[in-house]
Order: C-alpha cells, then structure tokens, then sequence
C-alpha cells in the first residue's frame, strides 16, 4: 500500500479514531457484568484507594515530633494545606469537626486524579458513579449538620434571608431550595467533566501524532519524514496538556474540598 | 455541527475565566495582602465557569 505523502488520509481517519477512543473511555466491565462487577474505573478505584491506605499507613509510622525526609514533609504539608487554606479558612471557628471530613475527600480524589494520570491508567474520579457518590455524600454531610445546629424545620426555615419582607420571601426560598438541589449535581458533573474531557483532548493529540508518523514507520522516505512533521507538534502539544492535567488533578481537589466546605459553612451559618 | 456549536459555546466560558483572572490580578495588585483569599476566590470563579465550558464539552461528545 502506497501512502506516500498522504496528510489528507491521516485527517480522513481521525473521526473513527475518536469514536473509537471515546467508546474506550466509558464504562466498560473487566470482569464480571455492568451489574456485578467491576468496570476499569472500579478497578483502578480500588488500586489508588490501596495506595492510599499504604502511603497514610507509612506516614502514620514514619512520623516522628520533628518531621524529616521529603515524605513525611509532603504529606504533612498537605495536611496542613487542607487544614489552613480549606478547614480553618472557609469553615471558620467550626473547622475542628469538619476537618477529617474534608481531609478524606481531598486526599480521595487527589490520589485517583493522580493514578489516572499515568500513561495506561484511568481515574477513579473519571465515571460518573464515583463522583455521583461523593457529591451525594457531601450533599448529605452538610444537609445532616445544617438539620443538626437549626433543626430540620429551623433549617428549611434558614434557606431564606432573614431580612426579607413576605411576598419575596417565598420566591428567593424557592430559587435556595433549586440551587441546593443543584449543588450536588454541579459538583458530581465537574469533576467527572474535568477527568473525562481532559483524558480524552490527551488521547486525541496522542492520535494524532501517532496517525500523521505512521506513514513514515511503514515506508521511509523524504515526503513521508515531510508529511510526519506536524506530529512533533502534536507531540508538544500533549507534554503542555500533560503538564496542565497535573495542574488540573491538583485543582480539581482543592475545587471539590473548598466547595464542600463551603456549603458546610453556609449551612451552618447564623442568620443567612 | 456539535463540535462548531461547542466552539461557539465555549467563547463565553473562555471570557469568563478571562474576566475572572482580570479581576483576580487587579485584586491583587491594589493589595497584595489579601493574595490568599484573592486566589482562592479566582479558583472558585473559574471552577464554577469552567463546569460549564466542560458540560458542553460532554454533551458534544454524546451527541
């Protein structure tokens, strides 16, 4: 087969390649079925979810009054981050009951983000059921402690500003109630958007370095070595991209954590 | 037709976190001590923008 040259085939294939990519980035069981089993998401779930549990194990261990090594003092300076920056920032006075909650949430889905961003794995946090579940957990965290400081009644009753007179009053008591209704989803569909979309715009310059050099690793020649150069762009375009989804894995934590807590502290608060 | 739809759509996203950064960095600049809150707040900002930029971005590939 001739296909010297051929820059308009490598566009021509790209669509199928696509589909084909997206179709491999949905669910899919590796074992078992849709209904009992596990899907690669579940799989590499668990495996960050081990990894997890052994990297808080060894710090647990290794920590000592003086902290040293560049462990002990990363994942402590963590800690610390979600602490000030997250707990004692947002959530104020109340930070101390709330911390280990947060805590966990951070350092779950960092860690997933993380692991899905080596070549070959997925995350955790990219199908729509791992972050449909936490955003449902938070959403009932912060519901159970709103009920628990007014009382379930005294909570419904706090959705709406104090300082507003009748009429009004039960509009913007409508418009609270839908956008508490929508905070669960807003936060489930961000961060699986942010996986999702940022795995697949990754897969897809990887496509297309690897469809524009293919003629030159089939026929070696001058025109082919011509036609493969727009692959070295690709290419630098994916290690930016690369580079950006760490940026991103890290956000996206922090995003999801200062949320939840921010919706722990509006419900908390006195007087809204 | 989706992924022309999706660029247009994303003109607004693209703005928005734009205008956000613009906000953030003129925060700061007038003063530097309250870079911390300014940050955190410029992340929220963009974070809630971006989720709509990413919900097109998904919808294109489904549709």
């Amino acid at each position: 087969m001739d296909r010297e040259g051929d820059i308009l085939g490598a566009f021509s294939e790209l669509p199928e390649a696509i589909n084909e990519l997206v179709s491999e980035f949905s669910s899919a069981p590796i074992f078992g079925n849709l209904e009992a089993g596990l899907t690669q998401y579940s799989f590499w779930l668990l495996i960050s979810t081990a990894v997890l549990a052994l990297i808080v194990l060894v710090f647990v261990k290794k920590q000592t009054l003086v902290p040293k090594g560049l462990f002990v003092n990363g994942v402590e300076y963590l800690v610390e981050y979600v602490q000030n920056d997250v707990a004692k920032g947002v959530v104020g006075s109340d930070w101390r009951k709330h911390f280990p909650f947060l805590a966990t949430i951070f350092f779950f889905i960092l860690i997933n983000n993380f692991i899905g961003l080596i070549p070959g794995m997925k995350p955790g946090t990219g199908a729509i059921g791992c972050t449909a579940a936490l955003a449902l957990v938070t959403f009932i965290y912060f519901l159970y402690f709103g009920c628990k400081k007014h009382g379930v009644v005294g909570y419904l009753k706090s959705l709406a500003p104090a300082g507003v007179s009748f009429p009004m009053n039960v509009f913007v008591w409508i418009i609270e109630v839908f956008s508490l209704l929508l905070r669960p989803i807003t936060l489930a569909i961000r961060l699986f958007a942010n996986m999702f979309a940022g795995h697949i715009v990754m897969g897809s310059f990887a496509i297309m370095a690897s469809l524009f050099a293919q003629p030159l690793l089939e026929h070696f020649s001058a025109m082919n070595a011509l036609g493969a150069l727009p692959s070295v762009a690709w290419l630098a375009i994916l290690l930016i991209i690369y580079v950006v989804e760490f940026i991103v894995a890290f956000v996206q934590a922090y995003v999801f954590t200062v949320l939840a807590a921010v919706y722990i502290q509006i419900a908390e608060a006195d007087g809204h | 037709m989706g992924v022309i739809g999706y660029g247009l759509g994303v003109i607004g996203a693209g703005l928005a976190i734009g205008l956000a950064a613009f906000g953030a960095t003129s925060a700061m600049a007038r003063q530097p001590e309250i870079q911390g809150r300014a940050f955190t707040v410029f992340i929220l900002a963009s974070a809630f923008t971006e989720a709509l930029g990413l919900i097109g971005f998904v919808v294109t590939l489904i549709s």
